[in-house]
């Protein structure tokens, strides 16, 4: 029964394709030969829990209560699955239903990992040409070759550190001098986004090959990997450590919550910040393909790409954007952008992750 | 209670009836035990370990040959498997090279800081429970009601108290450096994972061990002494080994929790330290079932193994003829130039420093701003309460949960261990190995349970046609009974054991049934035992994270942990101390009233 579902969905995705190619997607939907209103009904939106429910700031209330306001006709409900998007991975290798429409915060790596992991795509492709906003996207954000993930934000990794205890390091030489020994807090690759994204930036520096061993010389050097961002930047607001992998709109909190600017420098090892896009997909099979779609496009406005910064206190993935003062005196974007391709990551990412986890541990 | 005059005095139809339902209510029971187990234990873990043993319908159980052999988790004992003829050789070499130092691996790791851990909540725990048992002082009753709060903090406050508390910048140091003593750094140390795991597991020694200690009869002490003995010789010969069994329970727990423990070995160790546990999740996160569960299969072997060496001990032990009369306790605050209580003064000082400290430190966090003592985290807990929108956690409805899922935990969890304490006590072919696998539940990973629970569970499982799912409140209950019930179990089991065989057999001898020789006679003589289990099962379900996040549908069913979690703000710790000194509070009124409705039954 599933199968057929799927097989189903996976036809119309092909078409979908095609019809994004010849340009023309204008067809209404032709399932039961229903003449509903697309635009109405419910649309079950899933994302990281951060994203609608922490205290400092989320913006899932504005953009639920925004989306509706647009789609009168329209409800959106989040949901939040504590495994995330291997929720649905695991659910769809169970042959079980998925009961979302559109996937919020999937970023390149997962994306990989996903992938990888079914022989169907869990998402499907994007009729862009339905998205109004396409074309505003930053082309050096998006990562999905398929277009099945569009990004909507992204934040850049650097290290913040506390001015008055050290010097900011301007390479990741740096890190392997006297002058940075016991100083780093580090996340663990194997289950922090930041902490993946740092070592995914070392292995873009340094190459395959050695990155290892530049590692080697980070912990020789003292530096620590915690569990996840959490950790690290509790220990880093103790004063444990002076520095701390983390995202570049790291002043942005600061300035919200009156802390110590000196506390909380940014520092871009040789001029560059490694990319986090975050993007959103709709799942294969959904049964509002247009509400869909009209949110992409909704989450795509100038309206909304201008608020992401202050609500989820990330980088617009948009050149129409136009965020607050407030965002662009506090949040800094690095000189050069480093991020991997899908293709690099492709077979690559599981390898690079684990070989990394045995060393630290091995020590 | 008085129910035994009651119905003793009217034989009758009725008398019959309820005397038939007492005999079936031991089978019955033990069904429904079964039932529970097999739907929330035994088929959600199966579904997951089955793939460790079979790959593409054949039998060949790869995934666990793979960790066996690999150097990675077994170190130098990967030659038992890859090379078990060479093994003599090797240790030859060995030996001719100087016995240089070994390495074991992960495995050889995990297992070497369970070991430390155990030890250490040993030391800390068991003066604890001497100072409850042997001496009265004021709030005795209220301390031994809360000894068990530091086992129910979720692992992200423990952090949060422990880096404050012991961070090379926090109260302990700067207290070492008032003294004009040398401080010591002992954040991301092997030294302070095991502080920080006897944090949560020395409570669990004290409470059990105080319950036995509660229970050894005064007069066969006293009898000891008459006879000649020293009071160390007494302690000895009459004590010891009616505390023995209640100690090394301690130790089992306490090496099974700490050889699966993750999360605070990960925020207070870093990776450098990390257990197997943390290998375990990061391949469940990357979806790698058939290594994950090969680990877990791996992982299981040990804890069970351990719980099965532990229960042929166990039974091994001699019923000890006991009265239940209580001991005489001295007072404790009677003279100070006692060794003993200078001891306990000094004990009291390292409670001071490593319990009240992180608890301390955490609840200051939750009154602490950035310019100072602040009520703002409070009042955003009242805010939410009052402005979340729906689809986020509530602090009143997480409290309201929590508290109805424990009550329900205990209501179910209380009778199944009793129940399987019972049949541990009977003597069949194979007890021994049953009463272990009837302890699984705490030799499983917490991950690998909360993977077959949702595989099984959420995503349910396909009968005649028809897809059975269980979620929500009630599969969240039978989840924590099944998590808590081998507690109930472990304390009731030696009291059980030391029961007078004689006692019982004159009950029946005059008349009896076996049903109510176990309601009117064992039970009561267990109390102390129950009563501990009872304080257990409640930490053990308002602690529950995993399950309860799987099992919850939407954010109704979500407890304060989980509430905890939530609250987490970027760069603040604000909300969740707050959310987490509620869930203290709660805890602590709960253990009270616990205590004292459990002390009313008190013989």
């Amino acid at each position: 029964m599933n199968r057929r579902e799927f097989l189903v969905a996976s036809l119309g995705t092909g078409t979908a394709a095609l019809a994004g190619c010849t340009g023309g997607p204008e067809g209404t939907t032709t399932t039961a030969g229903t003449t509903t209103d697309p635009y109405a009904g419910t649309l079950h939106v899933a994302t990281y829990e951060p994203f609608i429910d922490a205290p400092s700031v989320s913006p899932g209330t504005w953009i639920k209560d925004r989306f509706e306001e647009e789609y009168p006709d329209a409800t959106l409900e989040w949901l939040t699955p504590e495994n995330e998007l291997n929720h649905f991975v695991q659910r769809k290798q169970a042959g079980v239903t998925i009961d979302a429409d559109v996937y919020v915060g999937v970023n390149p790596d997962e994306l990989v990992r996903v992938d990888a992991q079914l022989d169907d795509s869990l998402f499907d492709v994007v009729p862009t040409a339905d998205l109004t906003n396409y074309d505003a996207i930053e082309d050096d954000l998006r990562f999905d070759p398929r277009d099945r993930a569009i990004p909507f934000d992204t934040g850049y990794i650097s290290l913040v550190y506390d001015d008055t205890v050290v010097d900011g390091p301007a390479t990741f030489d740096d890190l392997l001098t006297e002058e940075y020994a016991d100083t780093l807090l580090v996340q663990n690759a194997q289950n922090s986004d930041p902490g993946r994204a740092f070592l995914l930036w070392t292995i873009a520096n340094r190459g395959e090959e050695e990155y290892l061993e530049y590692w080697q010389g980070l912990m020789d050097n003292g530096a620590t990997v915690l569990g996840d961002w959490n950790a690290t930047y509790t220990a880093y607001q103790n004063g444990e450590r002076p520095m701390v992998v983390s995202y570049s709109t790291d002043q942005v909190y600061a300035n919200r919550y009156d802390q110590e600017m000196d506390r909380h420098q940014i520092a871009f090892l040789d001029d560059q910040g490694y990319a986090t896009p975050e993007g959103m997909a709709r799942f294969a099979g959904t049964d509002a393909p247009e509400l869909a779609t009209a949110f992409l496009d909704f989450m795509l406005s100038a309206e909304v790409q201008s608020e992401i910064p202050v609500r989820n206190v990330m980088f617009p993935a948009t050149t129409h954007a136009s965020p607050p003062g407030e965002f662009t005196e506090f949040a800094h974007r690095p000189p050069e952008t480093v991020i991997h391709t899908y293709e690099d990551l492709e077979g690559s990412l599981d390898g690079w992750v684990e070989a990394w986890a045995q060393q630290v541990v091995q020590g | 209670m008085g129910r035994s005059v009651g119905t003793a005095s009217r034989p009758g139809v009725t008398d019959r009836l309820t005397e038939g339902l007492a005999r079936a209510a031991l089978p019955l029971g033990a069904l429904a035990t079964a039932a529970v187990l097999l739907v929330v234990f035994y088929y959600p873990v199966g579904t997951v370990l089955i793939e460790a043993l079979v790959t593409d319908g054949r039998l060949d159980a790869a995934p666990v040959r793979d960790v066996l052999s690999s150097p990675f988790y077994f170190g130098a004992a990967t030659g038992l498997v890859t090379d078990p003829l060479g093994v003599p050789a090797g240790i030859r070499d060995w030996a001719r090279a100087g016995f240089p130092a070994v390495g074991f691996g992960l495995v050889g790791f995990t297992v070497y800081q369970a070991v430390l851990s155990t030890v250490a909540s040993l030391l800390l725990g068991l003066p604890g429970a001497y100072l409850i048992a042997k001496f009265e002082f004021p709030g005795r009753e209220t301390l031994r009601a809360l000894t068990m709060l530091p086992f129910v903090l979720p692992s992200i406050m423990v952090a949060i108290g422990f880096v404050a508390m012991f961070g090379d910048r926090g109260t302990f140091n700067a207290l070492l450096s008032a003294l004009g003593l040398p401080t010591i750094s002992l954040i991301y140390t092997l030294p302070l994972i095991i502080i920080a795991h006897a944090f949560y597991n020395a409570p669990l020694v004290t409470r059990l061990v105080a319950a036995a200690w509660e229970n050894v009869d005064a007069r066969m002490v006293e009898s000891a002494r008459s006879l000649g003995a020293s009071p160390g010789r007494a302690f000895v010969d009459v004590v010891v080994p009616q505390l023995l069994p209640a100690a090394l329970t301690g130790a089992l727990l306490t090496f099974l929790f700490t050889f699966m423990s993750f999360p605070i070995v990960l925020a207070l160790g870093g990776l450098e330290l990390a257990t197997v546990e943390v290998w375990l999740y990061a391949r469940v996160q990357h979806l790698d079932l058939a290594q994950a569960a090969g680990l877990a299969v791996v992982e299981t072997v040990i804890t069970l193994g351990i719980t099965y060496a532990y229960v042929r001990y166990e039974s091994g032990g001699t019923g000890l003829a006991r009265l239940g009369t209580g001991i005489d306790r001295e007072p404790l605050l009677a003279t100070l130039r006692d060794p003993r209580r200078i001891g306990l003064l000094a004990y009291g000082l390292v409670v001071l420093v490593v319990f009240v400290g992180p608890i301390a430190s955490m609840i200051i966090e939750s009154l602490t701003g950035p310019s100072g003592l602040t009520l703002r985290y409070y009042s955003f807990l009242v805010q939410r309460q009052i402005e979340g929108a729906s689809f986020q956690v509530k602090p009143v409805a997480a409290v309201t949960n929590s508290v109805v899922f424990a009550v329900g935990t205990l209501a179910l969890a209380m009778p199944m261990g009793v129940l399987i304490a019972i049949l541990s006590t009977r003597e069949f072919v194979g007890s021994r190995l049953t009463e272990a696998v009837l302890m699984a539940p705490l030799a499983v990973s917490g991950i690998v349970v909360g993977l077959g629970l949702l595989q099984g569970l959420v995503f349910g499982t396909d009968v005649f046609g028809h897809r059975l799912t269980a979620t929500g409140p009630i599969a969240i209950v039978a989840a924590h009974a099944v998590a808590a019930y081998p507690f109930v179990t472990r304390n009731v089991v030696p009291m059980l054991r030391s029961v007078d065989e004689r006692l019982l057999e004159s009950a029946r001898s005059l008349g009896a049934s076996r049903f109510r020789v176990l309601v009117d006679v064992e039970l009561p003589l267990v109390l102390p035992g129950l009563l501990a289990g009872a304080a257990f099962a409640f930490a053990i379900s308002i602690g529950e994270f995993d399950s309860t996040v799987i099992l919850a549908e939407g954010s109704a069913s979500y407890t304060m942990p989980v509430a905890v979690e939530r609250y987490l703000g970027n760069r603040t710790l604000g909300p969740a101390t707050a959310m987490g000194t509620v869930l203290l509070a709660v805890t602590a009124l709960s253990f009270l009233v616990i205590d004292r409705m459990g002390g009313r039954y008190e013989p």
